[in-house]
């Protein structure tokens, strides 16, 4: 029954929490209008500024208002902290295509994600609101938290400041014509490069604020970033990036829409805002409030950057060292007991064939077709889904079950490409995101996906593998059938797709990738080029899923984690994209990298071996520097030495100065 | 029906496989490939195993891992230095990061690589059923520290022990004395997910069942992972209830109690909660925790079994951890009663020790114990307990009101979907 004030309160629930969207949303989106970044790693600067105030909080203790001083001085320090960050890493890549920031802010959110961890552990903080705020509080008989209210009105008066700042003041209003227009303010004589730091580290001090105002509200906990980030990215993308305005509409919106769902519409809590944003994509890509020239960059959206061709070795050369990894990784079962367990090849060679197909199918859309999906998990764990399902309820013959993964996945990436490859850049990489979340949520709630607990029960992947009844086949010992099975599956994708592109199909893409325009007044049908790319990859992942279930014994919400689709994205750029092969060797870098960095960290006593132990966040940073120095990837390193202390000439210089320019062309 | 059938087969394949294997590579020089070994001779008087513990160190339950991870490595400590135990257990670690598909793979690792033939560990009931699975597959002993219902459940196999008390044992316990001294007028709020929905279910089903008046005046469900549940709390604030069941943990729980004192939920409606007795959760939640009632699964300062020596060992061995909480009894408890298991079978060969360790009378941390036969599910005591004020500082102390035995906890085997 909804009487008045229940819906009051639930009003003023939705508020408060939609007052924290905003200043998250409002940082995000001003970050975007004027510098173009799509900061990932806002969630982790959110995060800082929580941690950092019960650091000051906890060393202040005894000191009365220790939390007014905490909430004023953590998120100056992560002004600055910001601030350094964006001269250092993000400044680099100014020019360069969007994406690159998406890329690099993940790998950032990695970094600062392990550094929390190591400088304040794992436990989470109790960090509680100062006794003047805590309690309800009752004003003309309506009984109310006293802290909501504080929040209501604190994030409101930040936020009209803001606004304030943006309208009313000289920097505010070049900053604004800024994110409309920045050619046009440049031309004004205004450098408005210089204002960028201050952007970053204006948004980083909101986000901290939030931090710290939801921390004392909720708790201080490792994930808390990762937590947020999601929703305040469907903020963002709701009210329209780069708009304040949009922040703001959409913040407390999405806050009121979130709460009163759960009390009204319990069934689609969790699903409802990813069907808003997938939604409002759809119909207006742009938000609500978004600039309409939401695609037109004035003309200084970079490319995106892959992978030399030739490099410094010739086709022939290549195509041996190709077949003589392919020999390589044929042979290594045979070492079983001699030089190492049964794990080498059974456990993590199949796990790094598996992400290499997965890394495969990624480039198919993103290296070629320009298409940066950032959900791709959806199909890798869709294909997953369907292979454990179909295993379990229809016929338990793992072929049966692999081909139904790839085949539901090439109908989900059908209906998924349908609906988004009509927007571009940043906005398909949000609707992806958007697509693969609702999954997320929706294998969550239901009995025959397993749930929460997913399906572990019962599942023989390696049922059937052999002819008809041999089931699991032991060709020697420990020496497995299904490994060789791996193996030719993801060599045979890779001599299909690189068919694929070498075929008409492949140049048209490829021509798209270089100049939609130009291939579309060609006469192609782009779109529609697009959608068929998209599809083929989506086949691919759900293979790479479907294949994955072999080792995990089955199928769980694991599988379609978000955080998997940016791992996808750093091993497809870590190995150079727009080559194929590359991500491949990519996703090989990563885990055999992540394998050696476990193994030091383990054996390595004290600090250095705690520091080892954090992987991610070594692994981001490589990935950081990846996105700065080597953006075309591990292949093109050679080329990339050659040129930089090569005594110059020769193929490799020459190619690599083609990359160069193209950073700066168009 | 398949599924029986279907995991006899493997695994008696697999049988075969490994021990062909054994036998053809010869011994020298493959010690790290099985950890069997002494059974085929390669042993000697020395006999050693291979513990592999695989907690979850990073991801999610980060937080909760190390824990248990101390408390398998303080029993083994204590088992390699007695003179009863004869048996010499090496510590071969891993990683679940919180993840199904890394924890199997972090578990080949252990038992291929480091020749564990006993496992330990995990939090999440994901990642445990994964592990059930595998430990079928590759006949090794497995002790999970999840509590979800089917691990010795409908997802029961006989390699799995489990020390750590399990949702149903609490709901057995803490549901009709719940009725019977906090209301009869009772409103569930779950994290929709395999844990929270389980202990509705439990709860509910043992309510009804009971002589003691129940209305169930409402059900929420939160998402798992929910940032917000102040619509909940004004929904249940609103409503004629005595005492709120909450059926959720860690920060999900942490989250809903902060929100809920700041809300002023407790003044008027008691809350009792499935683990909000967890060192953890007491922390996380401060001030805002007093006054919660909890199920117990362990405490600290209980005087049962091995317990006094476990908390003095554990105190000076990890004197940063505080006192030991109830992950690092169900790793210390996990390790010394499967190594009970081994002394009787007189081997380390985990096909033997399994059917030696089923119903096998043991001590514990809790008392006299045993993995009962008809599932394996160690028959732990539980009790009822409140978070009170604390004589000193800030985190609530928990004071243990009604006691439960292992018999009277543990639901009847005819209930359990499992069948051994």
């Amino acid at each position: 029954m909804v009487t008045g004030g229940t819906l009051l309160t639930q009003l003023l629930n939705g508020l408060s929490v939609g007052m924290v969207y905003v200043l998250l949303a409002a940082g995000l989106s001003i970050i975007f209008g004027v510098m173009d970044v799509i900061n990932f790693a806002h969630g982790e600067f959110y995060a800082l500024g929580a941690y950092l105030a019960v650091g000051i909080a906890a060393a202040l203790s005894g000191v009365t208002g220790g939390f007014w001083i905490a909430l004023v001085a953590a998120p100056l320090i992560v002004g600055v902290i910001g601030g350094l960050t964006e001269r250092v890493t993000i400044r680099p890549l100014y020019g360069r295509n969007p994406l690159y920031h998406i890329l690099l802010t993940f790998g950032l959110v990695l970094v600062i994600a392990d550094g929390i961890e190591i400088i304040w552990g794992t436990q989470p903080k109790n960090f509680a609101p100062p006794a003047l705020l805590s309690g309800p509080i009752t004003i003309a008989g309506f009984q109310y938290s006293l802290y909501n209210y504080f929040v209501i009105a604190v994030g409101a008066l930040i936020a009209a400041g803001t606004w304030l700042a943006l309208t009313e003041t000289r920097v505010g209003i070049i900053i604004r014509g800024g994110s409309q227009d920045r050619g046009m303010v440049r031309a004004l004589g205004i450098d408005i490069d210089r204002y960028y730091t201050l952007v970053f580290a204006f948004g980083c001090v909101l986000a901290a604020f939030a931090g710290i105002v939801l921390g004392a509200k909720q708790e201080v906990a490792l994930g808390m970033g990762n937590a947020i980030i999601i929703p305040a990215f469907v903020v963002v993308v709701l009210g329209g990036l780069g708009s304040f305005r949009g922040a703001v509409v959409g913040g407390l919106g999405i806050g009121i829409v979130q709460t009163l769902t759960q009390t009204y519409v319990p069934a689609l809590t969790g699903v409802i805002v990813y069907l808003l944003m997938v939604g409002i994509l759809l119909v207006k890509p742009q938000g609500l409030f978004g600039n309409p020239e939401w695609q037109n960059h004035g003309g200084e959206e970079g490319d995106l950057l892959t992978g030399g061709g030739g490099g410094i070795l010739d086709t022939t050369t290549r195509r041996y060292l190709a077949a003589a990894l392919v020999g390589v990784l044929a042979l290594v079962p045979l070492g079983i007991g001699v030089t190492y367990s049964s794990y080498i090849p059974n456990s993590l060679v199949l796990n790094v064939l598996v992400w290499a197909l997965f890394a495969l199918s990624l480039d198919f859309v993103m290296g070629y077709a320009g298409l940066v999906s950032l959900g791709h998990v959806l199909f890798y764990g869709v294909g997953a889904y369907a292979t454990v399902m179909m295993a379990m309820y229809v016929t338990p013959v793992f072929w049966v079950g692999l081909l139904a993964g790839v085949a539901l996945a090439l109908a989900v990436a059908w209906f998924v490409g349908y609906l988004s490859i009509r927007v571009s850049g940043v906005y398909f990489a949000m609707i992806t995101l958007g697509f693969a979340q609702l999954a997320y949520n929706l294998v969550t709630k239901f009995d025959i996906t397993g749930g929460s607990d997913g399906l572990y029960t019962g599942y023989d992947a390696t049922y059937g593998l052999g002819i008809g009844e041999v089931g699991q086949v032991s060709l020697l010992g420990d020496i497995q059938l299904f490994y060789y099975v791996v193996l030719a599956l993801v060599v045979g994708s890779y001599l299909v797709a690189r068919q694929i592109m070498r075929a008409p199909f492949g140049s048209v893409l490829q021509a798209i990738r270089e100049s939609e325009d130009r291939a579309e007044f060609l006469g192609y049908d782009t779109v529609e080029y697009k959608r068929r790319a998209f599809m083929v990859s989506g086949g691919l992942a759900g293979l790479a899923g479907g294949l994955a279930t072999i080792n995990s014994f089955g199928v769980g919400p694991s599988f379609l984690f978000w955080l998997k689709s940016g791992e996808v994205i750093v091993m497809t750029l870590l190995g150079g994209m727009g080559t194929l092969y590359g991500p491949m060797l990519g996703a090989g870098a990563f885990l055999g990298l992540k394998e050696i960095l476990l193994t030091f960290g383990e054996s390595t006593p004290g600090l250095l071996g705690e520091v080892l132990s954090q992987w991610q966040g070594i692994l981001g940073l490589i990935f950081v520097v990846f996105v700065i120095y080597v953006p075309e990837g591990l292949v093109s390193l050679p080329e990339t030495l050659q040129a930089r202390f090569g005594a110059g000439g020769g193929g490799g210089g020459e190619s690599a100065t083609d990359a160069t320019d193209a950073e700066v062309s168009d | 029906m398949r599924t029986d059938g279907g995991t006899e087969r493997r695994a008696s394949r697999r049988r075969v496989d490994r021990r062909d294997v054994l036998k053809a590579a010869g011994v020298a020089g493959v010690a790290g490939l099985s950890g069997c070994l002494s059974d085929i001779g390669g042993g000697g008087g020395g006999d050693t195993l291979t513990y592999g513990l695989l907690n979850p160190i990073s991801g999610s339950y980060s937080s909760l891992g190390p824990f248990q991870r101390h408390g398998a490595e303080l029993a083994i400590s204590q088992l390699n230095e007695s003179d009863d135990f004869e048996y010499e257990i090496e510590i071969a670690r891993g990683d679940t990061e919180t993840g199904a598909s890394t924890a199997t793979q972090a578990a080949s690792q252990l038992v291929e690589q480091d020749g564990a033939n006993y496992i330990m560990g995990a939090i999440s009931s994901s990642v445990a059923l994964a592990l059930n699975s595998f430990a079928l597959e590759n006949e090794v002993i497995y002790n999970p520290g999840a509590a979800a219902i089917p691990i010795t459940g409908a997802s029961c196999n006989e390699y799995v022990f489990r020390s750590e008390t399990n949702t149903a044992q609490i709901a057995e316990g803490a549901a009709v004395w719940t009725l019977e001294n906090l209301g009869s007028d009772v409103w569930f709020h779950i994290a929709d997910y395999a844990y929270g929905q389980s202990v509705l279910r439990e709860w509910r089903s043992r309510m009804e069942a009971s002589d003691a008046e129940f209305n169930e005046i409402g059900v929420s469900r939160a998402e798992l992972g929910a940032q917000n549940y102040e619509s909940y709390i004004s929904e249940i604030q609103n409503s004629d209830a005595d005492v709120l069941v909450v059926g959720s943990t860690g920060g999900d729980f942490v989250r809903f109690g902060n929100q809920a004192a700041s809300a002023g939920l407790g003044d008027d409606i008691d809350i009792m909660n499935t683990t909000a007795s967890f060192q953890s959760l007491r922390a996380g939640l401060g001030t805002a925790g007093y006054g919660i009632y909890s199920g117990v699964r362990y405490n600290a300062s209980l005087t049962t079994g091995w317990n006094e020596q476990f908390v003095d060992a554990y105190t000076s061995e990890y004197p940063d951890d505080g006192a030991p909480g109830n992950f690092a009894r169900v790793g210390y408890d996990s390790v010394r009663m499967t190594a009970m298991g081994i002394q009787e079978a007189g081997t380390t060969d985990p096909t033997e020790v399994k059917d030696a360790l089923a119903g096998l009378e043991t001590n514990s941390v809790l008392g006299d114990n045993m993995y009962r036969e008809c599932d394996q599910q160690a028959m732990n005591p539980v009790w009822v307990g409140q978070n009170v004020e604390p004589d000193e500082g800030e985190v609530a102390d928990v004071e243990l009101i009604e006691k439960f035995s292992g018999e009277d906890a543990i639901p009847s085997c005819e209930s359990t979907e499992c069948s051994l």
